[in-house]
C-alpha cells in the first residue's frame, strides 16, 4: 500500500502545472458523476427534465453519439484487418481503446436512462424476438449487438496492456497476447458484422420504425443505413481527432503522418457518401414520407431543434468533404485538425437533431413544439462519463503501449 | 377465441369537462397523486382531459374563441389490419412487457417493464406515462387502493387498458354463473361509468347492435378519430397510403357537431 501511495505521490510531483489542473478538473467531474449517479439510481428519473412528452433526452444523445463515434473502431479494424490497409496499424491501439470506452459508457448511460436499472438483464432474459429469430424490437437488437461487440472490443483491447514492458516478460502473457493478436482479423470481421447492425439500429432504425411519429418515420429503413454511413464517416474523424489532441498535448508525434492521412482520406470519402445520402434523406422526407401524415417536412422542423440542428449538421459535414478529399489540404496539420473536429461535430449534431427534434414535433394540432432543458444531474452524468473516458485514455497513453510508433521512436533516440 | 373488439365513442357535444372520468380513472387504476401535479408533463394519469381551443395560434378575435374539453386515453391502436394488430408501441418493446390481446386491448405488464420509454417515444397520442417518482398515496388513500390493479413501481411505464381488469372480474362472475361464452361478457370501464352526461360510450366495435358499431361510426358525419388524417382521404388514396405505411387506426371515436372541433381534432391544418 505504502509503495502505491509513494508511486502516486512521485507521479503527481512529476506532472507539469497544466497536467495537474487538467487532472484536478477531470477527477472533480468524476466525483460529481458519482454523487449524481447515486441520486439518480436511488431516487429516480424525476430529477431529470425528461417527461412524458420528452421521454428521452441528453443521455440518449450521448449514447447515440458515443456509439456513432466509437463506431470508427469497427470501421478502422475492418480497413486494417480485412482490407489490409497496413498504414493504419500505428493507430489501431488508440482506436480500439476509444471504441471500448465509447461502448462501455454507452452501457453506463443506458443504465441511468432506464427507469428500472435492476431489471436491465430482462433484455437478455426476455428478448423481443419475432419470426425466424429476427429481433422484433430495435432495442433488443441494440442490446444484443452492443453486448457482443463490447466483448469483441474487450478481446481486442487485452493485447495492448499485455504488451507492457513488465507483463511482456511473462511467457504465458506474452504468448496469449501474441496469439490473440494473430486472431484479430476474426475479431475484426465479427466486430464489423455486429457493429454494422447496431450502428444502424441505435442511430437510425430505432427511430425510423416509429410509424406514428411523422418526425421520425421513413420507409425502407432509410435512417438505419444513413446511421451506418454516419458512423463510418464520423467515427473515422474521431479516431484521428483524439490522437491528434494527444499529439498536441504530449508535443510528440504519436503516429506516422501517413497513417493519419490514410484514415483522413477514407473519412473524406465516407463524408461524401454521408452528405449525398443525407440530402437524399431530406428530399424523400419532404416529398414522400412526411406528406403521408398530411404534414410538411418544413412544419416538423420548427421549434428550437429543427432547422437549428439540420443546417449546422450539413454545413459541418461540408468541411471534411472539402478538406479531407484534397491531398494538399489534408496534409496541412491545422486544416486536418479542423476538418476532423467538424466531421465529428456534424455527426453529433445529426444525433441531437434526431432525438431532440423527433420528440419536440407536436403530436396535436393545438400544441406547440416541446422544449427540453437538461438538469444539472443530466449534464454532470454526461460530462462525468466523458471526463472518465479522458482519464482512462490519459492513463493508457502514459503507462501502456498505446502508441507503438512513439515507443519505437523513443527507442531510436 | 374473442370476436369482440372493444372500442369507445366520446360525444364531445355532451362533455361538460367536469373531469369525473379522469378522477374515476385515477382511483380505479391506483394512480398516485403528487403535490406537484400541476407539473403536467410528469403527471401519472391514464386519462388526460385536454382543453382544446380554436385560438391556439392566438389570432382569434373576441367572440370567435371556442373551447372544448377532450378526454384522451389510450386509443388501443391496431395498425392497418385489425385482424393482425400492430400497435406502434407493442413491437418496439425490448422485453415483451406490452402486448395486444385478441380483443384489441393493448396491455402492459408493469413488473416486466424496464422503463426504457421506447414505447412512449412510439406512441402518437402521448397515452403512455412513466412513473418518474415513487408512487405515494396520501392519508387513507392507500387503504382504498383497488386490489385488482397492481401498483406500479417507480421507473415503469403504465397505460390505460380500457379497465380490462373489470372485464376479467365480469368474466369470472359469468363463469361462476355457468356462462361459458366469453364473447357475451360485457363491462363498462371506470371513465364511461363515471360520466354524468353519458358522453363516453363503450362497447364492441364489431357488433351491429352495439352503440359503438364501427361501420356506423365510420359513416357518421359527426365522428372523427384523433389526428388520423387518412380518414379524410378518398378510398383509393387511403388504400395507396396504407400499402406504403402503417397507420395507428385507433379505436376511440370522437363525435361533435362543431366543425372547428372536428377539423382540429382530426388533422393538422395548413401545415
Amino acid at each position: 500500500m505504502k509503495t502505491i501511495i509513494e508511486f502516486i505521490k512521485n507521479e503527481w510531483n512529476s506532472f507539469s502545472k497544466n497536467t495537474k489542473i487538467a487532472l484536478a478538473v477531470l477527477v472533480s467531474l468524476f466525483a460529481l458523476f458519482v454523487i449524481f449517479a447515486i441520486q439518480i439510481l436511488f431516487w429516480g428519473l424525476g430529477y431529470t427534465d425528461m417527461n412524458n412528452t420528452f421521454a428521452m433526452g441528453l443521455w440518449i444523445i450521448g449514447d447515440l453519439g458515443f456509439v456513432a463515434l466509437g463506431g470508427g473502431a469497427f470501421f478502422t479494424g475492418f480497413m486494417l484487418y480485412i482490407l489490409r490497409v497496413d498504414k493504419l496499424e500505428p493507430l489501431i491501439n488508440s482506436t480500439v481503446l476509444i471504441g471500448f470506452m465509447c461502448y462501455l459508457f454507452t452501457f453506463v448511460l443506458l443504465v441511468f436512462d432506464i427507469g428500472q436499472p435492476l431489471r436491465a438483464w430482462f433484455g437478455y432474459a426476455y428478448p423481443n424476438w419475432g419470426a425466424h429469430l429476427m429481433p422484433q424490437s430495435m432495442l433488443t437488437e441494440v442490446v444484443w449487438c452492443l453486448t457482443f461487440y463490447f466483448l469483441v472490443l474487450c478481446v481486442e483491447l487485452i493485447p495492448i496492456p499485455l504488451k507492457h514492458k513488465i507483463l511482456d516478460k511473462i511467457p504465458v502473457l506474452h504468448y496469449t497476447g501474441h496469439y490473440l493478436h494473430r486472431l484479430m482479423w476474426i475479431m475484426a470481421a465479427v466486430g464489423t458484422f455486429l457493429s454494422f447492425f447496431h450502428q444502424g439500429s441505435l442511430g437510425g432504425g430505432m427511430w425510423d420504425v416509429l410509424y406514428g411519429k411523422p418526425g421520425w418515420w421513413r420507409a425502407h429503413h432509410q435512417l438505419f443505413f444513413l446511421a451506418i454511413v454516419a458512423a463510418t464517416a464520423g467515427g473515422t474523424c474521431m479516431m484521428i481527432m483524439v490522437p491528434k489532441i494527444a499529439e498536441r498535448i504530449m508535443k510528440k508525434e504519436v503516429a506516422p503522418k501517413e497513417s493519419f492521412w490514410t484514415l483522413a482520406k477514407i473519412s473524406g470519402v465516407m463524408f461524401i457518401f454521408y452528405f449525398v445520402f443525407r440530402i437524399y434523406d431530406v428530399y424523400t422526407m419532404t416529398t414522400q414520407f412526411v406528406p403521408l401524415a398530411d404534414r410538411t417536412f418544413a412544419s416538423t422542423l420548427g421549434g428550437y431543434y429543427g432547422w437549428t440542428t439540420l443546417i449546422p449538421e450539413l454545413l459541418l459535414a461540408l468541411v471534411p468533404i472539402a478538406i479531407l478529399n484534397v491531398k494538399k489540404l489534408r496534409e496541412q496539420e491545422n486544416l486536418l485538425f479542423i476538418a476532423v473536429i467538424c466531421g465529428a461535430s456534424a455527426i453529433v449534431f445529426s444525433k441531437i437533431g434526431v432525438v431532440l427534434n423527433g420528440f419536440s414535433v407536436p403530436l396535436f394540432p393545438w400544441r406547440g413544439f416541446a422544449t427540453y432543458m437538461p438538469t444539472i444531474q443530466e449534464w454532470l452524468i454526461l460530462f462525468g462519463s466523458i471526463a472518465t473516458m479522458i482519464l482512462i485514455y490519459m492513463g493508457f497513453a502514459a503507462y501502456l503501449p498505446l502508441f507503438p510508433h512513439l515507443e519505437k521512436h523513443e527507442h531510436h533516440e | 377465441m374473442m370476436t369482440v373488439r372493444w372500442g369507445m365513442s366520446i360525444d364531445l357535444d355532451k362533455c361538460t369537462g367536469c373531469g369525473a372520468c379522469q378522477v374515476s380513472c385515477m382511483q380505479e387504476n391506483n394512480m398516485p397523486i403528487f403535490d406537484e401535479d400541476s407539473d403536467i408533463p410528469k403527471r401519472v394519469t391514464f386519462l388526460d382531459l385536454m382543453k382544446v381551443t380554436n385560438d391556439f395560434q392566438g389570432d382569434k378575435k373576441y367572440g370567435e374563441v371556442q373551447t372544448a374539453f377532450v378526454p384522451k386515453m389510450c386509443m388501443q391502436c391496431s395498425g392497418n389490419d385489425p385482424q393482425h394488430p400492430q400497435p406502434p408501441c407493442v413491437s418496439v418493446c425490448p422485453v415483451v412487457a406490452t402486448d395486444v390481446g385478441d380483443d384489441g386491448v393493448v396491455s402492459q405488464i408493469w413488473s416486466r417493464c424496464i422503463g426504457c420509454r421506447y414505447c412512449q417515444a412510439a406512441c402518437p397520442y402521448e397515452a403512455r406515462v412513466f412513473n418518474w417518482w415513487k408512487p405515494r398515496y396520501q392519508g387513507d388513500f392507500a387503504r382504498g387502493l383497488n386490489p385488482d390493479v397492481s401498483v406500479a413501481s417507480r421507473g415503469a411505464v403504465v397505460k390505460c387498458t380500457f379497465c380490462s381488469h373489470i372485464w376479467k372480474r365480469e368474466r369470472d362472475k359469468a363463469i361462476s354463473r355457468g356462462e361459458t361464452d366469453i364473447n357475451k361478457v360485457t363491462y363498462t370501464p371506470a371513465c364511461a361509468s363515471a360520466c354524468p352526461t353519458g358522453a363516453i360510450v363503450f362497447g364492441d366495435l364489431n357488433n351491429p347492435n352495439s352503440p359503438v358499431f364501427e361501420t356506423r361510426l365510420k359513416n357518421d358525419p359527426r365522428a372523427v378519430r384523433m389526428v388520423h388524417s387518412i380518414d379524410q382521404q378518398p378510398e383509393n388514396e387511403r388504400a395507396r397510403r396504407m400499402r406504403i405505411k402503417n397507420y395507428p387506426n385507433p379505436k376511440v371515436y370522437y363525435l361533435s357537431s362543431q366543425k372547428w372541433l372536428r377539423d382540429i381534432l382530426s388533422a393538422f391544418q395548413n401545415s
